[in-house]
């Protein structure tokens, strides 16, 4: 709450001080009510009992135009999941060099997917949420440079976005609360869209460090294994565990049609994390809709694939216990999952849609299933 | 009945010919634009006119003008256009047109701001704009 009177504050400021800078104040909206169809299963953190809080967000947009291509702007989220409390996701200055040539600098959302600068506002795609398989890199912001350069090359819009910076916060990778620093984060990406089509194809890198959360069994299990290994002299094997300054990459392709009122989206990505417990993501999602008017109807179809090379197993046979704990650690970090969505979206008006999400999701490991009902309605002010 | 239906459908054409869409600009606009350029400019596309003066295009707010402009020129309900708009202006690359009331003060606006563009109802262009496309 105090920080959301402090982006008040700072907007007032913005309007006395410049007589002539033009502050425009936007909105999006998400209530989100959902839960599992099972009663011992949870999924997108639903249980059994409905609960309208988890995916709501409320967020607002406080933008100025100062003089001479010069803008101030500043994005309040308020999550359900994070009891409302109104935290700033963006924050950031840009400056227009020219129509096509701008650069931002300041606290921005890393374009690791198609929908990642709006993953939020729920109004401007089909689903209550993205597909959950791809879109999971459990954080999203970052501090730092984002150039972007628009241009038409023919009938064609290109968009090209470089940016260089770094994150570090608490995030959910190993266990619920691990502690990330990453540096030197490097991206780009290019979007080219013609009309009714559109292709993606990003790249990243950052130096990665995660320390896990000692509060959990399997975040002191692997500092455990990392400890007794390097205190055994396995200083490779104890850095192959441990998440310290290591090279992580991110790919991700991807492209959209929407063509006389057929829809169709699909993406593909690979996350990995080099010498490091984490194992080795790739996930891609394929989903078709047809659009009638006012309402949308949609299938998608999702799959999730995490797990380690087979060389990296069995690397100190000659030290069978400590290989055994490092394969099983290795092996703790397999998934395989899949998940089939069916819904719709209704424009009941030109600023809000109500929504309907039904996803089956399917865990390939212990063959187990979990439904989930979600409703939506999404706005933008 | 069939006469009346006969009536009906000769003023609903009448109607929808009656109901074009006259885009305008400031009389000191020599720049020429087709339909393609207007949806552009429209999309936040493209930002200058063609003799390098950056662009103040001006919406009006929920009437038939808007529905027949974006329906003819522009090719998306407002729906897909608000779903397209919330896409740029929430990630800072972009920001819609300014939204007028009616056709009278886009008229102002286009007489009083050199570098405006807007769209009215045909019927109501006045001698102090110039029309530089009908759809």
């Amino acid at each position: 709450m105090k920080k959301l009177s402090l982006a008040v504050a700072i907007c007032c400021a913005c309007v006395t001080s410049y007589a002539n800078a033009e502050v425009r104040i936007n909105g999006f909206a998400s209530i989100v009510g959902g839960k599992t169809l099972d009663n011992d299963s949870t999924l997108y953190e639903y249980d059994n009992d409905i609960s309208f809080k988890n995916e709501s967000v409320f967020a607002l947009q406080l933008s100025a135009d100062l003089q001479d291509k010069l803008s101030a702007t500043a994005q309040i989220v308020a999550r359900g999941e994070n009891d409302f409390n109104a935290e700033f996701e963006w924050a950031y200055l840009t400056y227009e060099f020219t129509d096509e040539l701008q650069l931002s600098a300041g606290k921005m959302r890393v374009p690791f997917y198609r929908y990642s600068d709006f993953i939020d506002v729920g109004y401007a795609y089909r689903w209550v949420r993205p597909p959950q398989s791809v879109y999971n890199i459990p954080f999203s912001t970052y501090e730092g440079l984002s150039l972007l350069h628009t241009s038409q090359l023919g009938d064609w819009d290109s968009t090209l976005q470089i940016i260089y910076g770094s994150f570090d916060g608490n995030i959910g990778v190993v266990t619920y609360n691990d502690k990330a620093e990453l540096n030197d984060i490097a991206g780009i990406n290019w979007t080219l869209s013609y009309d009714w089509f559109s292709a993606r194809a990003a790249y990243l890198v950052a130096e990665t460090s995660i320390g896990l959360s000692d509060q959990e069994p399997t975040g002191q299990a692997l500092n455990g294994l990392e400890k007794t290994l390097r205190d055994n002299g396995l200083v490779t094997q104890a850095n192959d565990i441990a998440i310290s300054e290591d090279d992580g990459t991110f790919i991700g392709v991807g492209f959209s049609i929407d063509y006389n009122d057929i829809l169709f989206d699909a993406e593909y990505t690979q996350l990995e994390v080099e010498n490091s417990i984490l194992a080795k993501q790739s996930q891609y999602y394929a989903s078709v809709g047809y659009r009638m008017d006012e309402i949308i109807v949609h299938f998608t179809y999702e799959n999730n694939d995490d797990k380690h090379d087979a060389a990296d197993f069995d690397k100190i046979t000659q030290i069978p216990d400590l290989n055994g704990a490092i394969n099983q650690a290795l092996l703790g970090t397999k998934a395989q999952s899949t998940v089939y969505t069916i819904g719709t979206r209704y424009d009941f008006h030109p600023s809000a849609a109500l929504k309907v999400d039904f996803s089956r999701f399917k865990n390939d490991i212990t063959d187990t299933e979990t439904d989930v009902i979600a409703v939506a309605v999404d706005l933008v002010f | 009945m069939k006469k009346l239906i006969l009536a009906s459908l000769i003023s609903t054409c009448s109607f929808v010919a009656f109901a074009d869409v006259a885009v305008i600009v400031n009389p000191s606009n020599s720049n020429s634009l087709d339909k393609n350029e207007i949806k552009k400019i429209y999309l936040g596309k493209s930002k200058s006119f063609a003799d390098g003066v950056k662009v103040n295009p001006v919406n009006q707010n929920g009437n038939s003008v808007v529905d027949e402009f974006n329906n003819k020129v522009v090719g998306k309900s407002s729906s897909q256009l608000n779903a397209y708009w919330s896409k740029l202006v929430f990630t800072g690359k972009g920001t819609p047109p300014e939204k007028l009331d009616s056709d009278q003060a886009v008229i102002d606006f286009v007489v009083s701001n050199a570098d405006s563009i807007g769209y009215i109802d045909s019927a109501k262009v006045s001698d102090a704009v110039k029309v530089i496309a009908t759809f």
